[in-house]
């Protein structure tokens, strides 16, 4: 088979410049990608951090994940938008609508981010870098926000491409290009490396993707085991994953949801009901998934910010609501020292299908509970998450489901 | 033109191919005070997907108050509603 041709969208600041867009068309006179503002969350429910920041506010040394009064402080006069998620889904929406023109492989990878199968596509519309071109200045006159568009021949180097320059442009990084445009990065700058595998790398003398390139692989894989093989390749430009279109179950390790309470926890019920407004999410979005899990996982951020958390296997992989409510608070109480609670979170993995699942004869049958879980699901699908919670949750000022934005949306994977 | 982005009320008329078409609007002054405006001519219109939120959008002349004045309308088609956009 012929070289592929994989584009990689990323929408330049997507959250602030689509709050942006969205208040100009909405009559504001001052366009906030060109003065310092940033998308932060509200500081009263104590969500106070920067999503996003636009050009002018970078300048100030504002960072993506500081908390918000840190940024006011760094620069007095700062914007601060609240985030809207469903003017970013229908950006997100938008773009994927306006790509749909150039193939019908699209894999949207994050809420701005998505890649594209071009192979094939140049017999008729032309050439990748015109096409490329197109399509970008398309999302730029039509829905009023720039991208940048990386070109390459498979999704990593489409990915590193679209990185190298910011905003509004259109880049390659095509095999022989490699060493040219990719070698001279730091590490930090690879897809997946993060500041550990960077402090690792640099104490063995690796500071940039080149030298990683150029690293015998036995020793990468002696010191980071099949991880490191996996670090030789990207940094050789060697991965091969397809675009996987829409609908395409993507390979999920585990499924988790947490939230930052706006009060600190001081009450073991309180906290309780935050666990199972969490797990009401989580077990929604498995059993969408149609999966059962078989590990649970709880963790705690104290109110000084420090975490820890506990798991626990089951003995029957389970998809049940109450059953990883009822292990949830088990390990709840076992780990919490009483301290205040910031931030409660729960996880589920080790999946497997739900189509055939060995029952236990020494367990409490939860077979009951699974259909009213069905049946409670259905009716969420159909009338929002909202028509049906369980009473506990009345006049209790917390959400009867928790975790995660308005709908499930890729957020962010580390999975290309 | 002053950007003004104020809600208005509005009759419109849809032929039956959906071409939408405004007639005349209300508008709240600055006393408080009702003011009826027709739409008298229509010298452009056009369609805006800023931020993938449809809109219509007319470039349009009325006589107010005895002055012949360029404005701006606006449909927002996910909400159904009509803005005084510019004028």
């Amino acid at each position: 088979m012929d070289e592929r041709i994989i584009f990689h969208i990323d929408a330049n600041s997507a959250f602030l410049s689509w709050s942006a867009v969205n208040a100009l068309q909405h009559g504001a006179t001052v366009d906030y990608r060109e003065i310092p503002s940033i998308v932060g969350g509200n500081q009263a429910t104590r969500h106070g951090i920067v999503l996003a920041k636009s050009i002018p506010a970078k300048k100030y040394g504002i960072q993506t994940g500081e908390p918000v009064i840190d940024a006011r402080r760094k620069c007095p006069g700062l914007v601060v938008l609240p985030p809207e998620y469903f003017v970013y889904m229908k950006c997100s929406s938008a773009m994927v609508d306006i790509a749909k023109d150039y193939s019908d492989t699209i894999q949207l990878f994050s809420i701005d981010e998505m890649f594209i199968d071009y192979t094939g596509m140049e017999k008729l519309l032309g050439d990748p870098v015109g096409a490329a071109h197109q399509l970008k200045d398309r999302i730029k006159n039509e829905l009023g926000f720039t991208v940048s568009v990386g070109i390459s021949s498979n999704k990593l180097l489409a990915k590193m491409a679209s990185d190298l320059k910011k905003p509004d442009a259109v880049t390659t990084l095509f095999k022989d290009e490699i060493p040219s445009k990719m070698w001279g990065l730091g590490v930090r700058d690879l897809y997946m490396v993060g500041q550990a595998t960077e402090a690792k790398l640099k104490r063995m003398g690796i500071c940039t993707i080149g030298d990683l390139a150029n690293t015998e692989i036995e020793l990468l894989k002696y010191i980071f085991k099949s991880w490191g093989e996996v670090l030789w390749c990207y940094a050789n430009g060697i991965e091969d994953s397809p675009v996987k279109p829409d609908g395409a179950i993507p390979y999920i390790k585990g499924i988790g949801n947490s939230c930052t309470i706006h009060f600190d926890v001081e009450d073991k019920d309180i906290a309780h009901k935050v666990l199972l407004s969490l797990v009401e999410t989580v077990g929604m979005r498995l059993r969408n998934a149609k999966f059962c899990c078989r590990l649970v996982q709880v963790s705690i951020k104290t109110n000084e910010l420090k975490s820890y958390s506990h798991q626990h296997k089951f003995f029957v992989p389970t998809d049940c609501t109450n059953a990883i409510y009822k292990e949830a608070c088990r390990l709840f109480d076992v780990m919490w020292k009483g301290e205040p609670i910031r931030h409660l979170g729960v996880r589920v993995s080790e999946l497997c299908g739900n189509d055939f699942v060995q029952l236990s004869m020494l367990e409490n049958s939860f077979e009951k509970q699974r259909l009213v879980d069905l049946a409670v699901d259905d009716i969420r699908m159909k009338y929002g998450n909202h028509s049906v919670f369980r009473a506990g949750f009345l006049h209790s000022r917390l959400a009867p489901m928790q975790g995660g934005i308005v709908e499930d949306f890729p957020i962010m994977t580390s999975i290309l | 033109m002053k950007v003004y982005m104020k809600q208005i009320k509005m009759i419109a008329w849809f032929t039956e191919n959906g071409v939408l078409t405004p007639l005349k609007f209300q508008i709240q002054g600055s006393d408080n005070e009702i003011v009826t405006i027709r739409v008298d001519n229509i010298v452009q219109r056009g369609e805006e997907k800023l931020a993938g939120n449809r809109m219509m959008v007319y470039r349009c002349q009325s006589e107010i108050d005895g002055v012949e004045k360029v404005y701006e309308l606006k449909y927002e088609v996910g909400t159904c509603k009509w803005y005084l956009y510019k004028m």
